[in-house]
C-alpha cells in the first residue's frame, strides 16, 4: 500500500436483509413485497424507470419512508420489522445517505458539513478534525474546506456528499442517482471515480439509477425494478446476457424490435414470422405455436452480411448515421425498421442483415 | 384583415404612478420646512416645526413608546410566528387545515375593531373581566397598560411572522433536514441546526415587518392607551390638532417625515434581506414528500398552546363585540338577559351618515377593490418582463407607499384634494378615500399581481412572439387570460383588506366620504360606544363575507 494513502476505514461486516417489503401512499401499492440481500463489501444497483419504486425502497431503508409491511435489517439489528412493531427512528440507523440533490446545507461550509455527523456522535474535537481531513483528503477535497456549497462546481458537490455520508463509516452506503445531477460528460468519468473508490473502501452499497450502463459499471448485482416488483436479479452479466423477460430485456440494451408469429417450435428454437420474412430465434419463457410474439436482438449482435444465407434478411438502406466511435445503419423491410453497427459500400440501395438465432431472442407477447 | 391596435401605455402608467406616490409624499416634506400651514400666506421656509416638536417631552414620550411596542412585537411575534409555521408545515399537528385558516384571521380584521374588541372583553368592566373577577374577586389584568399593549400588538402580528417562516420553511428542500437526520440527528436538532439557520433570512426579514408595523401602529394605541395617556407616535401626531388647537399641519408633517424616516429605512432593509437571502436559495435542494414528525403526547400540549393564542386574538376579542353589540350597556351587576336588545342597529341605520359608511365600505371594497386590481395590474405589467430603466424606477417607486402609514397618507391626500385646483369636487366624493387606499395598498397589491405574473413561464410568452403576436397582442391573448384566476383572487383579498382598513380614513372623513373604519375613529373619540360595537360587527360580518368567498374558491390567502 502507498504510503501517502490515508488509512482506510474498517471493512463492513453486516449483511443488509430486506423481506417482503410493501409500501402504499394512500391506496396507491408503491412497493409488493420487495425481498433482497446487500452483502458485506457488495454494490448493489436498483435499477428501474421512474415509478418503479426503486428511490422509495431506498428511502425506505434509510427510514425516510414507512412502509406498511416487511422486514428491514442489518446484520443482528433489526431496522424495520411490521410483525414485531419496530421501526428504528432515522437518525439511530446509522446508515450513509447520498442525495441526488446532494442536500448540503448551504449555511454549513465543506468542513463542517461533514463533521457534522461526528459531532452528533460527540467525538473529540481533535478526532473529528483528524477523520474529516480524511474523508475529504480520500475523495480529494482536502483544499476546499472552508469553502461553502454554492462555491463548489457540481461535481465537487458531489464528493462533498459522499464524503458527508462516508465520514462515520456507515456499515452500508445508500446512493439516490448519484451522477444524474453532473453534466453527461462528466458523469462517465465520476463513474468510474466512484467505482474505483467503492472498490478501494471496500464499502457495502445500494445504488439507485435509471441508467442501465451506470447500474452494469458500478455494480456486482442489479435488481430491476418493474412497478413495484422485482422484475429480475443477478450480475450485470447475466442481466444482459441473459434476459429471462421481455422488460429485461428491452431495459437492458438498445434493441431491434420484431413483432411476428411463432409458426414452428423445435428444440428450444422457433421460427418467427412476419410480412416478408422469417427468422429462427431462441424461445425465451414459454412459447407454443400461433403464439404472437416479439423477437427482440440487441444493436451489436445484428451484423451486416456480404450476401444471402441463414437468418439473413434481404432490406433496404434507409439511412446512415454517424456516431464518432462507430456507424449506426437504418434499414427496412416492409414495415420493420432494423438497425445496426457498421460500414456500408458507398451508394448501397440494399443489403443483406445477419441475426444469429442465439442472439434473436422471442418472447411471446402478453395477453391482451 | 385589420388588426385593432392596442399599444401598452407604459411611461403613461409609470408617469401617473410616480405622480400619485410623489405628490403627497413631497407635499409632507415641504408642508415639514414650513412655519406655518402651506396654504397660509405669512408662511416661511424654516426648521421651526422640527424644533417644535423635538422641544415637545409628548414626543419624545411617544417615540420611546412607539419603539418599546415594536421591540416588543418582535420578542412576542417571532418566536410564536416561527414555532407555528413549523408545527403546521412539518408535523403531525391535529387540525391543520382549520388552523392555518384561523391564523390569518387576525391579519384581515381592523386593527381598530380588535382593539374595541379588547376593551369590551378585558377592560376593566369588560365581559370576561367581571366574569374572572366573579371566580378570582378582582380583574387579574390591566389591558391599558403599556406592556398589554405590546402584548397585544404582539400576539395579533404572530399571522405575519408565521405567513414568511411557513413559506421559507415550505420551500426550503425536505433533502437537507433528511440528510441531518441520516447522519444521526434528532428531530429537535434538524430544527435547531438545519432548518432555523436555513429560515434564518425569512425570519429576520420578518422581525423587520414587524418592527416596521409596530412603528405604524394606530388604532391598537388609540383606543388602548387612552385611558392612561401612553401615546405613541402616530396617536401623538393625531392628537396634535387638540393640542394646539389651531390646524397645526407644519407640526404634523415633521412628525411624519420623522416616522418616515424610521419607517423607509426599514422597507430599505427588507429589500436588501430579500436580495441576499437569494444565496442559499441557489442550493435548494429538490423537495420530496415530507414525511412529517410525529409528535406523539406532546400534540395535545402544542394544540392547547396554538389554541390558547387563538382564543386570546379571536375569540375573545370579536365575542366581546359580538356582545356588546346586542346590549343596552354593560357594568358590574348588570344581568345578560336584561339587557340584550337590537336598538345599537336601529340607531346605526336611523342614522344617515352611518349608513352611508356601510354602502360606502361595501361600494369601496367591491368596485373600488377592482378597480384598484385593475391599476395595479397595469403597473405590473409596465414592469412585466422589463429591464433596464423603467423597471428599476417601478421598483423603487412602489416601496414608498410601503413606508408611509395609511394615517398620513390620509393627511397628504385630504391637503391635495383641498388644495390642487380642480380636485376640489372630488374632495367630498368616496374617490379621495378610494384613491388614498389604493396608493396605500399598492405595494401589497403589485405583490398579488406580480405573484400571478410570475406564475406565468416565459416560453409562454416566447412563443407567441415567435408564432407572430405582438408584444400587445401577448399581453392581451396570452398574459392577461393567464393570470385570470390570479386576478380575481387579488380582487377578493384587496376587498378584504380595504374593509378592513381605517387609518388612512382619518382625515378624508366628512360629508359623503364615510366609511366604516374612519367612523369607527370618530365614534370612538365621541364615546359612542353602542354604534362602534354594531359598527364593527358589521365590519366583521363584511370580511367574513370576503373570507368566506375566498375559502369557497380556494384563493390562497397570502401571497
Amino acid at each position: 500500500m502507498n504510503k501517502l494513502d490515508p488509512p482506510l476505514p474498517a471493512k463492513p461486516t453486516d449483511q443488509l436483509v430486506v423481506e417482503d417489503l410493501h409500501l402504499q401512499y394512500g391506496d396507491n401499492p408503491i412497493l409488493k413485497g420487495v425481498s433482497m440481500t446487500l452483502n458485506p463489501g457488495e454494490v448493489v444497483a436498483l435499477l428501474g424507470a421512474s415509478g418503479s419504486g426503486k428511490t422509495t425502497l431506498l428511502r425506505s431503508v434509510a427510514g425516510l419512508e414507512q412502509p406498511s409491511r416487511g422486514k428491514i435489517s442489518i446484520g443482528q439489528a433489526v431496522l424495520y420489522d411490521s410483525e414485531a412493531g419496530v421501526d428504528m427512528a432515522v437518525e439511530k440507523r446509522n446508515l450513509g445517505l447520498v442525495f441526488q440533490s446532494y442536500a448540503l446545507w448551504p449555511h454549513r461550509s465543506v468542513f463542517d458539513n461533514v463533521a457534522y455527523s461526528l459531532r452528533l456522535r460527540g467525538i473529540a474535537v481533535s478526532e473529528i478534525g483528524q477523520r474529516v481531513d480524511q474523508a475529504l483528503t480520500n475523495l480529494g477535497l482536502g483544499a476546499l474546506a472552508k469553502r461553502l456549497p454554492h462555491q463548489l462546481s457540481g461535481g465537487q458537490q458531489q464528493r462533498v456528499a459522499i464524503a458527508r455520508a462516508l465520514v462515520y463509516n456507515p456499515p452500508v452506503v445508500l446512493m439516490d442517482e448519484p451522477l444524474s445531477n453532473l453534466d453527461a460528460k462528466l458523469r462517465e468519468e465520476a463513474r468510474a471515480w466512484l467505482r474505483e473508490l467503492i472498490v478501494r473502501l471496500g464499502l457495502s452499497a445500494l445504488v439507485v439509477t435509471h441508467d442501465q450502463t451506470e447500474a452494469m459499471a458500478m455494480s456486482d448485482k442489479i435488481l430491476l425494478l418493474n412497478f413495484g416488483k422485482i422484475e429480475q436479479q443477478g450480475t450485470p452479466e447475466d442481466m444482459y446476457n441473459r434476459p429471462q423477460t421481455q422488460f429485461t430485456a428491452e431495459f437492458m440494451g438498445s434493441n431491434n424490435h420484431l413483432p411476428g408469429k411463432v409458426t414452428q417450435v423445435v428444440d428450444g428454437r422457433a421460427l418467427l414470422e412476419g410480412e416478408g420474412w422469417q427468422l429462427w430465434g431462441a424461445v425465451r419463457g414459454a412459447l407454443k405455436i400461433g403464439d404472437a410474439a416479439t423477437g427482440i436482438i440487441r444493436l451489436e449482435r445484428t451484423r451486416i452480411a456480404d450476401g444471402d444465407g441463414d437468418n439473413r434478411l434481404r432490406t433496404e438502406v434507409v439511412t446512415g448515421m454517424f456516431l464518432g466511435d462507430r456507424k449506426e445503419q437504418l434499414f427496412k423491410l416492409g414495415a420493420l425498421r432494423i438497425r445496426c453497427y457498421g460500414h456500408l459500400p458507398a451508394g448501397s440501395r440494399a443489403s443483406f442483415i445477419e441475426l444469429p438465432p442465439d442472439d434473436l431472442w422471442i418472447f411471446a407477447n402478453e395477453a391482451g | 384583415m385589420t388588426v385593432r391596435s392596442f399599444s401598452f401605455p407604459r411611461s403613461t402608467v409609470v408617469v401617473i404612478t410616480a405622480l400619485v406616490i410623489l405628490t403627497p409624499l413631497s407635499l409632507i416634506f415641504w408642508q415639514s420646512f414650513l412655519n406655518a400651514p402651506f396654504f397660509n400666506p405669512a408662511k416661511h421656509l424654516g426648521f421651526d416645526a422640527y424644533r417644535f416638536i423635538f422641544d415637545d417631552p409628548d414626543f419624545w414620550n411617544a417615540f420611546l413608546n412607539s419603539v418599546v411596542i415594536a421591540a416588543g412585537m418582535v420578542t412576542i411575534a417571532l418566536p410564536l410566528g416561527a414555532a407555528l409555521a413549523f408545527l403546521l408545515t412539518r408535523t403531525d399537528l391535529p387540525g391543520q387545515r382549520i388552523i392555518e385558516v384561523l391564523v390569518l384571521v387576525p391579519v384581515f380584521i381592523s386593527p381598530m375593531v380588535l382593539a374595541f374588541g379588547y376593551v369590551v372583553a378585558m377592560g376593566p368592566v369588560g365581559f370576561y373581566s367581571l366574569w374572572a373577577k366573579a371566580i378570582v374577586g378582582e380583574v387579574p389584568w390591566n389591558v391599558y397598560s403599556l406592556t398589554s399593549i405590546a402584548v397585544i400588538a404582539g400576539l395579533t402580528h404572530v399571522p405575519h411572522v408565521y405567513l414568511y417562516s411557513s413559506a421559507a420553511l415550505k420551500s426550503l428542500g425536505s433533502d437537507v433536514e433528511e440528510a441531518a437526520r441520516v447522519v444521526g440527528a434528532n428531530p429537535l436538532r434538524v430544527a435547531l441546526n438545519v432548518s432555523l439557520p436555513m429560515t434564518a433570512p425569512a425570519l429576520f426579514y420578518a422581525a423587520v415587518l414587524v418592527f416596521f408595523l409596530g412603528f405604524e401602529l394606530f388604532g391598537l394605541p388609540l383606543v388602548l392607551g387612552d385611558p392612561e395617556g401612553h401615546l405613541v407616535l402616530s396617536t401623538y401626531l393625531y392628537k396634535l390638532t387638540n393640542k394646539l388647537g389651531t390646524p397645526s399641519y407644519h407640526l404634523m408633517a415633521a412628525v411624519a417625515v420623522c416616522i418616515v424616516a424610521v419607517t423607509f429605512p426599514l422597507v430599505l432593509l427588507q429589500r436588501w434581506l430579500l436580495k441576499t437571502s437569494g444565496k442559499y436559495v441557489s442550493v435548494k435542494g429538490k423537495a420530496t414528500r415530507q414525511k412529517l414528525l410525529p409528535l406523539g403526547g406532546w400534540k395535545w400540549i402544542a394544540l392547547a398552546i396554538v389554541a390558547l393564542w387563538l382564543l386570546f386574538t379571536i375569540v375573545v376579542p370579536i365575542s366581546g363585540i359580538a356582545l356588546r353589540a346586542f346590549v343596552e350597556q354593560w357594568g358590574e351587576g348588570i344581568a345578560l338577559t336584561e339587557v340584550l336588545t337590537l336598538e345599537n342597529f336601529t340607531q346605526v341605520f336611523s342614522q344617515s351618515d352611518q349608513v352611508r359608511a356601510i354602502v360606502n365600505t361595501f361600494l369601496i371594497g367591491t368596485i373600488g377593490g377592482g378597480l384598484a386590481v385593475a391599476c395595479y395590474t397595469a403597473i405590473g405589467l409596465a414592469g412585466h418582463r422589463q429591464r433596464g430603466g423603467v423597471a428599476k424606477v417601478l421598483d423603487y417607486l412602489v416601496l414608498i407607499p410601503r413606508a408611509i402609514p395609511g394615517l398620513l397618507a390620509g393627511l397628504a391626500f385630504l391637503w391635495i384634494f383641498l388644495f390642487v385646483p380642480g380636485l376640489k369636487e372630488l374632495r367630498n366624493t368616496v374617490f379621495s378615500v378610494w384613491l388614498a387606499y389604493t396608493v396605500v395598498w399598492l405595494a401589497y397589491g403589485l405583490r398579488l399581481i406580480s405573484g400571478a405574473l410570475l406564475q406565468i413561464g416565459p416560453e409562454l410568452e416566447e412563443s407567441a412572439r415567435t408564432v407572430g403576436a405582438s408584444s400587445a397582442q401577448v399581453l392581451r391573448q396570452v398574459t392577461i387570460p393567464l393570470i385570470r384566476f390570479g386576478l380575481l383572487a387579488s380582487w377578493l383579498l384587496v376587498f378584504m383588506i380595504f374593509e378592513r382598513e381605517y387609518s388612512t380614513g382619518v382625515y378624508l372623513l366628512g360629508q359623503g366620504t364615510e366609511v366604516i373604519g374612519s367612523m369607527l375613529v370618530s365614534l370612538w373619540g365621541a364615546g359612542a360606544i353602542d354604534q362602534v360595537a354594531a359598527l364593527s360587527l358589521i365590519n366583521i360580518a363584511l370580511v367574513a363575507l370576503g373570507l368566506g368567498l375566498a375559502l369557497r374558491f380556494g384563493v390562497r390567502l397570502h401571497e
